[in-house]
């Protein structure tokens, strides 16, 4: 299998993100295999993949929320250990985006967006309210502050967690399947927030079945298929002209 | 019937229904901490805490509770713990309600999902604030409904506890009845009375209910 070798193409010289050779099983079935991932600063990478392949449980394992058993991830510098301390600080850094939104159900989005930021890193009522603002503004949803993700569309949820994220300043963003559990009509303002924020310079690895987004944004998109990294090229070669016999019949799958 | 043998009596019902729900009262504050910790405890993945939680639910749950209250006011003296009747009364009462909140609390814990701890580590909230901040009100509005049913037998349950002697509102009446073979009068009175704590409570429930359902009102 054309394991690839993904070092960062082009770009800036620093490394956000680093699998090298990582394993991970669950129970006695071996999910990840072997994969090597670099990640640059400000760099956009697309994981895509038929599910089951391990792209979830792979950008789960940048933020410690999946355990890998062999191998090494560096993420800002700092290895990736059972230390709790280094797994804090390495949290801080990076902001995560759930397919089923996970926002605080008894929680405003105002208060959402403050919880983190208040709590974590002490910062004041005020001053954490003033910077949710500003978040909520930038996904286009600051009159929805006072209300309860119950009372908000899934896109609206959706972009209320982004900006849940930004309020801790992350320097990496992850994405798992962000627009999956949207109806149609309301992928492409999630889409938008997502672009705009990647147009900022935002480092970021999304899990995503959405092609055109991945076209658009992407420096690089990965191909996974049964815990390994297939494919991995830049988005016009990628689509245009893969190399794997497994990913063009993926690609046949899903692009029409 | 009588009811101006009613009116006679009223104050000492009234001293009786004082001490009811003074009893009451402990064992609810108490049996509700118990029973949050004991349920944190039951699901914390530590073996020993969770068998001990477990095994202390399963006795309570499976000897009667007339037996309990005994144990406590007879046995444990002999064992070289006395304790006064209220307390004896108190320490009954709560073991038994304790029970009960503690499983009502694990169903509440259940009903937390799994995606807002997975938002709370992304995020570098630390554990125990998770737990305070997020797991304890969502698990508290699922576990309310049962809990508020456990709060209103725990005030039932303390008339049992006139079979040790604490002057509460059934010793009350059976009391007086025994002097004055009054037994309609009295046991109409201290039915109404239970049923008017019984009303008010559940009524606290509903409006505790009501004001925790109001971020899932859009659903």
């Amino acid at each position: 299998m054309g394991q690839a070798s993904n070092h960062a193409t082009g770009g800036s010289q620093d490394v956000c993100v680093e699998f090298s050779n990582v394993d991970k099983w669950f129970g006695t079935v071996q999910v990840l295999h072997g994969i090597n991932l670099t990640v640059g600063k400000g760099e956009k990478v697309v994981v895509c993949g038929p599910s089951g392949s391990g792209k979830s449980t792979m950008i789960r394992c940048i933020n410690h929320l999946e355990t890998h058993q062999k191998g090494r991830i560096i993420v800002n510098g700092i290895e990736l250990t059972e230390n709790k301390r280094s797994i804090d600080r390495i949290r801080q850094d990076i902001g995560m985006v759930f397919q089923s939104f996970n926002l605080y159900p008894h929680l405003t989005v105002l208060e959402n967006c403050t919880l983190a930021p208040r709590w974590v890193k002490g910062v004041s009522r005020k001053d954490a309210e003033a910077l949710a603002l500003r978040y909520l503004e930038r996904v286009r949803i600051p009159d929805k502050a006072n209300f309860y993700p119950s009372q908000l569309s899934g896109g609206q949820q959706q972009r209320a967690a982004i900006a849940r994220s930004l309020c801790m300043s992350p320097k990496i963003m992850l994405f798992d399947e962000p627009t999956s559990a949207l109806d149609p009509e309301l992928v492409r303002e999630v889409l938008d927030t997502m672009a705009q924020l990647a147009s900022d310079g935002m480092t970021m690895v999304c899990v995503t079945h959405e092609m055109g987004f991945a076209r658009q944004v992407a420096d690089r998109v990965i191909f996974m298929d049964a815990g390994r990294v297939v494919e991995t090229a830049p988005p016009d070669e990628f689509f245009r002209n893969p190399r794997e016999s497994r990913t063009r019949a993926f690609l046949s799958q899903i692009l029409h | 019937m009588d009811f101006n043998y009613i009116l006679d009596a009223l104050p000492d019902l009234m001293r009786g229904l004082k001490m009811t729900l003074m009893v009451s009262g402990l064992a609810i504050l108490l049996s509700c901490i118990i029973g949050a910790v004991g349920a944190a405890l039951r699901t914390s993945g530590f073996k020993p805490a969770e068998y001990l939680v477990t095994g202390y639910v399963e006795f309570i749950r499976g000897t009667p509770y007339l037996v309990q209250i005994f144990f406590i006011f007879y046995g444990l003296p002999s064992l070289g713990l006395r304790l006064s009747v209220f307390w004896s009364g108190v320490v009954a009462l709560t073991l038994w309600a304790s029970a009960f909140q503690i499983e009502n609390f694990r169903g509440g814990l259940a009903a937390v999902s799994h995606g807002v701890r997975d938002a709370s580590a992304s995020l570098g909230l630390k554990r125990w604030h998770h737990a305070l901040l997020v797991v304890f009100p969502l698990a508290a509005r699922a576990a309310l409904p049962s809990s508020m049913n456990t709060i209103v037998a725990t005030v039932k349950n303390s008339a049992y506890l006139q079979a040790i002697g604490l002057v509460e509102l059934t010793f009350v009446a059976v009391d007086r009845i025994a002097y004055d073979f009054r037994a309609i009068e009295m046991f109409f009175s201290i039915c109404v009375i239970y049923l008017l704590c019984v009303f008010a409570l559940s009524g606290l429930g509903h409006a505790l209910e009501h004001r925790l359902n109001r971020p899932f009102a859009g659903r």
